[in-house]
């Protein structure tokens, strides 16, 4: 414990953790849902909008007219980078612990941007618009690893570095064509 | 009032249950596209959203309003939200009212919910604070002492709450939406059922519910087309707001200034002058047993102390003179945000005759209430089937 000057009372002050914790869960629904199941499987897929738009992450109603989106499109995992900016110096939670870009990434197929880190071993040089990028996959979770492990709650990213039906199932993009 | 009469010629709301299947975006849309349907409109003949929901940390999403805009056809559109805690869902419809009513709409869209499933809100209003007891778990131990407090001013005997939850449990029998449907529950099950914040039992609670509810509200002219369509709206008599602090030096908890405002506001709007005999029936917010003798006290149906004579006396049931929520209420659905405009949405459906098997024969004006917070934030309407 330490002394505050201007305590009330002259003596130590009491000093005590108060953490609030709240968990949540998600009802995704039948679009989200095929997002996030899509993910886990290793694909994307969007939504093809009343106008013909192929929508990526898929939305449930159609932002222009409001009807309900049903037809569910797989699109490639690369695509185009649209725009990008440069992190220097990640912060604690983002996707790499090196600099990298956060791009707007169109991926084939897709009409609408996806928003992803892309990692090019911290080389800024190597970023331009217009570039291609490619989804670096997490691996599946081995048939052999207990699904249930973490009660079903997992909010996604669980740390056991497989796909678990999460945007963070990309670890990252990177320029098309490095080797595996 | 306004310079325009407000109508409501629309009402929907989901089957309320513990969990929906659908996302945040599909509940509410249910409930819409429901409130259209029964108005006969589509998406594009809305001029405006007014949306309301309990705290956003219920759910974890944030400002859920902006991302709701495509489910609820508002691209374009002007969209309002309003927070109000428990009492929003009436606070929500007293803001689309107000669109109408000032000229600024004709149309509006209104829709309030909440998805419990997605959380718990019980801990949620339970936040432990260092170097002090933990002072309640959920808002049944806040309220818990405001009752204790009723009892013994009034003399209430201990069998009064159970009256009331074995009352709006079986009212629940008759409505498809509510969430529990407790089949052959009795008073001894009630008694017997645990007691969870003495004097509130498990049975005597409200649950935990996913759900929405939505009205579509017009001008003068927009209910007289409905009326000619053979759609008879509900027509706005009066609306009131009231609120008052948590916590100020001779604040009464059980009889709270904030809620008797309100009512006298909202029955002075609505040339109301005995409440008692001129309202048909009543949807009020309670969401523990107790609150009904309290705010038939607070609202001015009874007496003070009395109010436990009128529940005792059988006056609330459907076949009394004040009949009280018979959609079976709070106490059988609570989709928090929702809960305050499905007791506006369900006196409207009253006066309109489309209640169903809960419907009282005749009702002419109905009074909706809703309250929230720590018994703080007060939400009233009174509907009637004829034009004022």
């Amino acid at each position: 414990m330490s002394s505050t000057a201007g305590a009330p009372t002259g003596g130590d002050v009491l000093k005590a953790p108060n953490v609030i914790e709240y968990p949540f869960s998600r009802t995704t629904g039948p679009v989200i849902g095929a997002f996030m199941t899509g993910m886990r499987e290793g694909i994307i897929v969007g939504i093809k909008g009343a106008d013909g738009r192929v929508i990526v992450p898929p939305q449930e109603y159609d932002p222009v007219t409001a009807e309900e989106l049903t037809e569910i499109v797989e699109v490639g995992d690369a695509g185009v980078v649209t725009t990008w900016c440069w992190v220097n110096e990640p912060l604690t939670d983002q996707p790499l612990d090196r600099p990298f870009a956060w791009a707007m990434i169109r991926l084939d197929g897709a009409d609408t941007d996806l928003v992803h880190a892309v990692d090019t071993d911290g080389d800024q040089a190597v970023m331009a618009t217009g570039m291609r990028v490619k989804a670096r996959w997490l691996p599946a979770r081995p048939a052999d690893v207990d699904t249930e492990a973490d009660g079903g709650t997992s909010a996604g990213s669980d740390d056991s570095g497989y796909r678990v039906g999460h945007i963070l199932d990309i670890a990252c993009f990177e320029p098309e064509g490095v080797p595996e | 009032m306004g310079k325009e009469r407000v109508a409501i010629v629309g009402i929907g709301q989901t089957k309320h249950q513990s969990t929906n299947d659908g996302s945040i975006a599909g509940v509410v849309r249910t409930a819409a596209r429901r409130a259209l349907g029964d108005a006969g409109m589509t998406w594009s003949d809305i001029d405006a959203v007014v949306i309301g929901k309990a705290p956003d940390f219920f759910e974890g999403v944030m400002m859920p309003e902006l991302y709701l805009a495509d489910a609820l056809g508002a691209v374009g559109k002007p969209m309002f939200r309003v927070h109000t805690a428990g009492s929003v869902g009436g606070s929500t419809a007293i803001v689309a009212s107000d669109l109408i009513a000032s000229g600024i709409h004709e149309r509006v869209l209104t829709v309030a919910f909440e998805k419990q499933s997605e959380s718990e809100a019980m801990w949620a209003l339970s936040v432990s604070m260092p170097f002090q007891p933990p002072m309640h778990a959920g808002a049944g131990g806040y309220f818990a002492p405001h009752i204790r407090s009723y009892m013994a001013r009034s003399g209430a005997p201990d069998h009064i709450g159970i009256l009331v939850a074995l009352k709006d449990r079986l009212n629940a029998l008759k409505n498809p939406y509510a969430h529990l449907h407790e089949e052959g529950i009795t008073f001894d099950s009630v008694k017997d059922s645990m007691m969870l914040w003495d004097p509130i039992r498990y049975s005597e609670t409200c649950p935990s519910s996913d759900g929405a509810c939505a009205m579509v509200l017009t001008n003068e002219a927009g209910g007289d087309a409905a009326a000619a369509a053979g759609r008879a709206p509900a027509w706005v008599k009066g609306t009131a707001l009231r609120s008052e602090p948590t916590m100020f030096a001779g604040r009464d908890q059980v009889n709270p200034q904030g809620g008797q405002d309100c009512a006298a506001d909202v029955f002075a709007q609505a040339g109301i002058t005995d409440p008692l005999r001129e309202i048909d029936v009543v949807e009020m917010y309670v969401p523990f047993s107790w609150f009904e003798p309290m705010w038939l006290e607070n609202l001015g149906f009874a007496p003070i102390g009395e109010g436990w004579r009128y529940v005792e006396d059988g006056v609330t049931q459907m076949t009394g003179e004040l009949p009280v929520n018979c959609s079976g209420g709070v106490l059988s659905s609570n989709p928090i945000g929702a809960s305050g405009m499905l007791r506006f949405a369900e006196a409207a459906m009253q006066v309109r005759g489309q209640a169903g098997e809960h419907q009282i024969d005749g009702a002419r004006t109905a009074l909706g209430h809703a309250y929230g917070g720590g018994s703080q934030f007060f939400a009233m309407w009174v509907v009637g089937a004829d034009k004022p």
